[in-house]
């Protein structure tokens, strides 16, 4: 099979020429309000580098046909030019008409790739082919049916904690044959959430303080519960060996966490030390006690939350850190 | 497994093997190896998943390669040589090609190759291989665009459901191009002169009339159906025995050959006849030959700009010609060519190789004696052609070192050269100053396309002979002999077919299809920068320059594009398969008119609840439609897809106003 170099990503004017578009609309006009119905006024159609190669060597074989007086060479030339320019017009009604609804990205921890998802609905009754969406980072591609909504998804990588702003991208295609690249650019005004990056060997975790709601929390405690039948997945030092040897079956120790017992995750009990270090800490804490169920509270500069357990509860945690102003 | 036909690189390779055929067809058997093997063993490597050759093994090829074209041609100037050198390069790079830019690469060359093949032939065959090349480039080029878009996303899912319907979209999309192609050939500027020199060959060969005749040269010919020129007349039609087409004239014999003398092709023509009533005008389209002659019928009155008429009336071009030439001449028939021989020629008229045909030499000198009138003397010896048993066929036998004299004593058999050759002879042995005239007689007259077709196998050779007060005189012996090869033309005058596919009606239905050929010639190939200026005359715009044609070519391209665009708009993409899908659409779409639009969300229980609220009195139907839609979707043994599609159909609610 072939393999795909992008010789248009690769090539520096190209590239000079795509941050000067963007600059263009940026300055024109702003960030890109959504639901957006790309339109002639978005869209730009231009030769890709082997459609100016390509018009190239099709410009010398026509001057050789001028040339001899060669007919059906000039003939020949003509007619690929002529379906050359056709193509500009199908690239350009390809994206016209596409309807950007929505770009969303999911929370991400520091160092991750956050995964913007844009939302693209057709919503007329032709087949749109091979829609790219390019970031400066990563790429996309898809079919779009008709009257059908699909998401293309753009990666980009995370690096500090707080509000990521999309980067810019592109929606174009160069649908049908390479020839041209009819591009729309997007400025989002989409962020991305990004968590403080946990530490990976946080200290042990901060056992004080009691447990305001709720019964004891099976699952990952430390107290002796009961037995249950053996799961798929349960760990292995769980298993109750003896009892499992009499009966024959495998047997796991269902383990609890005392309802009294609750950590208290507190920013001002951590003595003095770099933010983003204690923050580092605080996430894997979170996570941890999210893992063994143990019922958690935060108290931040500026915000408290009682303890409690559950994902709601430790993304709002989890958003605490990530916007704490440092 | 991956289905073959959506491997890309299986159409790049069909792409390059196509756009080649014609340059195989005339490759040496060596080189047309070095062209196939590495496009068979890319097919092989696709199908077998055979590794990539390593560089040495490349490069050794391409090395081998080279070298076998190089012993081939002998030289690399000449064009074949060079559009071998670019096809065996392109079909090389196959074997090394795995990236999308490297089999653009290829599929643009085999784009220029298909350009190529155009300076060597423009027939009535190109523009079919022409048009398949570049559909089957475009699905190339789809498919290599679609690759490379998805190659971040895996794999491709196939755009159209099979083979055909992407040869039918490329096929579209040239169909919607040819008219901004034809407007462009048409109003395109042509240049009146060449920018930088053409070559002088171009053909694989030369063809046609040569420039010497020994026995058996126009024979050869005779076997050759290819058209040597076509004529229209604007006016008087000369008669079948009439159309004499004067080529090369020869003065100088050796005893065998017949050449041109130094004086009859550099010397202009003393006297140009003058273009009377009687004259015939005609226009010939000439097919490549190679040759600097053009041919006229006796004697041109008028000739082309680039050409000179020689003391022989013989029309000869600076340049050769290497492709389709038109030209307009009179002739004037009732001319004479030369009443008075200067005196400096007589003797190269009749002038012979000593001591040759010492048999024939004797009779005449017997006949001389008895009839020293040059006239009756002529007919005395065409009369002996007719009567004594001399035989016009295609086999004739091989004649020694005195050749009229093994012409006319013992073998008697063979072909216009052997007559014209003997006759002129003697001529010459009588005192009568003779030369050979070569060139075409005769052709076929298409009633449908009103022009005349000589073929390379109207071939003919006769005799001029100088006749005191009347000039150069015409006597063709052939026609003694065989008055039919004047009568009905050359294949007219033999019996036996000459080769096994050689039937009447195949050539008349050869005849008949040539008028494609000849209409093809005269509205696309000869179209130039002459034909170009006059284009707009009907309309009162005489003689346009490069800057109106370019302005007339701008309006032309802004009314097509504002007929087209909006056409090109509306086409819907390859209509969904699922036809229940695309009544369910049609459905949702009527209730769109009737006022009610439908969440995409909304499935069709929904649809039918909420639908019937707004629209009471349709409420049967859309429930109905939306039950059948569901059923056919989900039920284990769905309904008649024809249920559904009447039911649509004829659903028309009330707007909404009602």
């Amino acid at each position: 099979m072939l393999s795909s170099t992008m010789a248009n990503e690769t090539s520096s004017a190209g590239q000079r020429f795509d941050s000067w578009v963007l600059e263009r609309v940026r300055q024109r006009r702003g960030a890109t309000e959504l639901p957006l119905t790309l339109e002639y006024r978005q869209i730009y159609v231009m030769p890709t580098r082997f459609g100016l190669w390509f018009g190239l060597l099709l410009a010398l074989t026509a001057i050789g046909g001028l040339n001899f007086n060669n007919n059906m060479t000039l003939m020949l030339s003509f007619l690929i030019a002529a379906v050359g320019q056709l193509t500009t017009v199908l690239a350009y009604r390809n994206l016209a008409g596409l309807r950007l609804e929505a770009i969303r990205a999911k929370p991400v921890f520091a160092g991750e790739t956050a995964r913007f998802r844009v939302l693209f609905r057709n919503p007329e009754e032709r087949h749109r082919f091979a829609i790219e969406a390019v970031s400066p980072e990563d790429r996309d591609c898809t079919d779009i049916e008709p009257q059908n909504t699909i998401a293309l998804t753009l990666g980009q990588l995370s690096f500090e904690r707080g509000w990521m702003p999309m980067e810019p991208f592109r929606i174009e295609n160069r649908y049908p044959l390479g020839l041209f690249r009819a591009w729309s650019v997007v400025i989002p005004r989409t962020q991305c959430l990004v968590y403080p990056k946990p530490a990976t060997t946080p200290p042990p975790l901060p056992k004080t303080g009691r447990g305001e709601h709720g019964a004891a929390h099976r699952g990952e405690g430390e107290h002796f519960h009961g037995l249950r039948e053996f799961q798929t997945g349960d760990p292995l030092r769980r298993i109750a060996w003896r009892t499992s040897a009499r009966h024959q079956k495998l047997y796991s120790r269902v383990m609890e966490s005392p309802s009294e017992e609750a950590c208290e995750l507190n920013w001002y009990l951590m003595g003095s030390g770099d933010t983003e270090e204690k923050l580092s800490i605080l996430t894997a804490w979170v996570l941890r006690a999210e893992r063994r169920q143990i019922p958690y509270s935060l108290e931040m500069p500026g915000a408290a939350l009682p303890a409690d357990l559950g994902e709601e509860h430790r993304d709002a945690c989890l958003e605490i850190l990530a916007l704490h102003a440092s | 497994m991956i289905d073959p036909a959506r491997k890309t690189i299986l159409w790049v390779i069909a792409t390059l093997a196509l756009a080649m055929l014609p340059q195989l067809a005339s490759m040496p058997p060596a080189l047309l190896l070095v062209a196939l093997l590495p496009l068979a063993w890319r097919v092989g490597a696709e199908i077998y998943h055979w590794k990539p050759l390593p560089a040495l093994v490349r490069h050794g090829a391409t090395a081998g390669g080279l070298a076998i074209l190089y012993i081939s041609y002998g030289d690399l100037a000449g064009r074949r040589a060079a559009v071998s050198l670019l096809s065996i390069m392109l079909a090389l790079k196959m074997v090394e090609c795995y990236r999308t830019r490297d089999a653009r690469l290829v599929v643009s060359f085999s784009l220029f190759l298909c350009a190529t093949q155009f300076l060597f032939t423009q027939g009535i065959f190109m523009p079919v291989y022409g048009g398949l090349t570049v559909i089957l480039a475009l699905v190339t080029l789809a498919q290599l665009q679609r690759s490379e878009a998805w190659s971040h996303a895996g794999p491709a899912p196939a755009v159209r459901a099979s083979i055909l319907s992407e040869l039918g979209f490329s096929t579209r999309l040239v169909a919607l191009a040819i008219p901004i192609g034809i407007a462009f050939f048409i109003l395109f500027p042509r240049l009146s002169s060449p920018l930088w020199g053409i070559p002088d060959t171009t053909l694989d060969s030369k063809s046609g009339l040569s420039d010497s005749m020994s026995p058996g040269s126009i024979q050869n010919l005779f076997m050759d159906d290819s058209p040597a020129f076509r004529v229209q007349f604007s006016g008087n039609v000369p008669e079948s025995s009439q159309l004499y087409w004067r080529g090369p004239v020869f003065w100088r014999f050796d005893g065998r050959t017949w050449k041109s003398s130094f004086y009859g092709r550099n010397i202009e023509a003393p006297e140009v006849p003058e273009v009377t009533a009687d004259s015939w005008k005609y226009t010939v389209q000439l097919e490549p030959n190679e040759r600097n002659w053009l041919f006229a019928l006796d004697y041109p009155a008028s000739k082309p700009d680039d050409t000179r008429l020689t003391m022989d009336f013989q029309m000869i071009r600076d340049q050769p010609v290497i492709q389709l030439t038109e030209y307009e001449v009179v002739s004037n028939p009732d001319f004479s060519d030369s009443p008075e021989l200067a005196g400096s020629l007589l003797p190269q008229a009749l002038e012979l190789p000593e001591g040759s045909n010492p048999r024939t030499e004797q009779m005449v000198f017997e006949w001389r004696r008895q009839t020293p009138d040059d006239e009756m003397f002529i007919r005395r010896v065409l009369q002996h052609f007719n009567q004594e048993p001399f035989h016009y066929s295609l086999n004739a036998p091989y004649l020694g070192q005195h050749s009229v004299d093994d012409f006319m004593f013992d073998t008697r058999t063979g072909f216009c050269e052997h007559y014209a050759s003997s006759f002129a002879v003697m001529m010459r042995m009588a005192g009568i100053p003779s030369r050979i005239v070569t060139g075409y007689q005769g052709g076929w007259f298409s009633t449908l396309g009103d022009y005349l077709l000589v073929r390379q196998s109207d071939a003919h050779a006769w005799t001029e002979v100088w006749l005191n007060g009347k000039g150069w005189t015409r006597v063709d012996p052939t026609a003694a002999v065989s008055p039919e090869r004047v009568e009905q033309g050359s294949l007219g005058a033999l019996n036996a077919p000459r080769h096994v596919l050689d039937y009447g009606w195949l050539r008349g239905m050869r005849n008949s299809v040539d008028i494609v050929q000849q209409r093809w010639n005269d509205w696309v190939i000869e179209y130039g920068a002459g034909r170009q200026s006059r284009l707009f005359e009907p309309l009162g715009l005489d003689h346009l320059g490069p800057a109106g044609l370019v302005a007339i070519l701008f309006v032309v391209m802004l009314v097509f594009g504002a007929m087209v665009f909006p056409i090109v708009m509306r086409i819907k993409g390859p209509s969904s398969s699922d036809p229940v899908q695309k009544y369910w659409r049609k459905f949702l779409r009527r209730l769109l008119q009737a006022g009610y639009e439908a969440r995409p969300s909304d499935g069709p229980i929904e649809v039918a609840r909420s639908a019937s609220k707004l629209l009471p009195a349709s409420t049967q139907p859309i429930h109905r439609i939306a039950h059948l839609y569901s059923r056919s979707r989900y039920a284990a043994t769905p309904p008649p897809f024809i249920e559904l599609k009447q039911a649509v159909l004829a659903f028309r609610p009330n707007k909404k106003s009602a």
